[in-house]
């Protein structure tokens, strides 16, 4: 495998400035994995809660532990984002929005929308 | 190294299939939550024992694994450079997957027969 010898491996994340474009993508990878690691739990969660009262409220009581509560609004914000940003990324599938200044404006109109989303759900279920 | 099977448009399209599916699934669920929360027991497991809601929860589930198979499979290529590395953690994470497919739709089933 041909490799010029001068080309960084290991990019140091915290020295790269990432254009807003760019947070949204890295976004999506993070949530996406959060979102995967987050599938044998909820499956656990939906089998209990649907077995019986007691087991539904066993559900809500693991939810109401404050780590719990930072983790589910964690998780919620990682699928309103994964979601927003997937349109936005079938979107530019399709070649719409691809100039950099729409991209920017496109990328910064998918975190205000998602801002939005997040508080509607965080409000309806944790307050 | 090219792994066979791992690469292509086949995934590609896959992804964005299965994404389209479960992009409309939280929505719906989100319009539920925001609209009319079912937050008892009873009302909880009657609606996911409504039909329509039960088929859709299990499809989206199995939209979910897969689209989550090919997401995580494209992290583990990207960050595990090592063949061994790639089967031991591909296989960790897949079996994990099935099996949390299984799971789900046993509890989808359970409630429709309850």
């Amino acid at each position: 495998m041909a490799v010029s010898d001068n080309r960084p491996f290991f990019l140091n994340l915290v020295k790269i400035k990432l254009p807003v474009t760019g947070f949204v993508s890295i976004f999506q990878r993070i949530s996406g994995l959060l979102l995967f690691l987050a599938i044998p739990f909820s499956v656990y969660l939906l089998d209990i809660s649907l077995q019986s009262r007691t087991g539904f409220n066993r559900a809500v009581e693991i939810l109401s532990a404050p780590l719990l509560q930072l983790v589910s609004l964690i998780l919620l914000w990682s699928i309103v984002h994964h979601l927003l940003a997937g349109i936005r990324f079938l979107l530019i599938d399709f070649d719409i929005a691809l100039e950099k200044q729409q991209a920017t404006r496109f990328a910064w109109l998918v975190l205000v929308i998602e801002a939005v989303i997040f508080m509607l759900l965080t409000v309806e279920i944790f307050l | 190294m090219s792994s066979p099977g791992l690469q292509g448009l086949r995934p590609w399209i896959i992804q964005r299939v299965s994404a389209v599916f479960i992009g409309v699934f939280f929505i719906y669920i989100f319009l539920v939550v925001l609209i009319d929360n079912p937050l008892n027991a009873n009302d909880w497991a009657a609606w996911v024992a409504t039909p329509y809601n039960n088929i859709f929860i299990g499809l989206s589930l199995i939209a979910i694994l897969w689209h989550a198979w090919i997401g995580i499979r494209d992290i583990v290529l990207d960050y595990v450079p090592n063949v061994v590395g790639r089967l031991l953690v591909l296989t960790l994470f897949g079996s994990t997957l099935i099996g949390s497919g299984l799971w789900g739709l046993k509890a989808l089933f359970m409630v429709l027969i309850k």
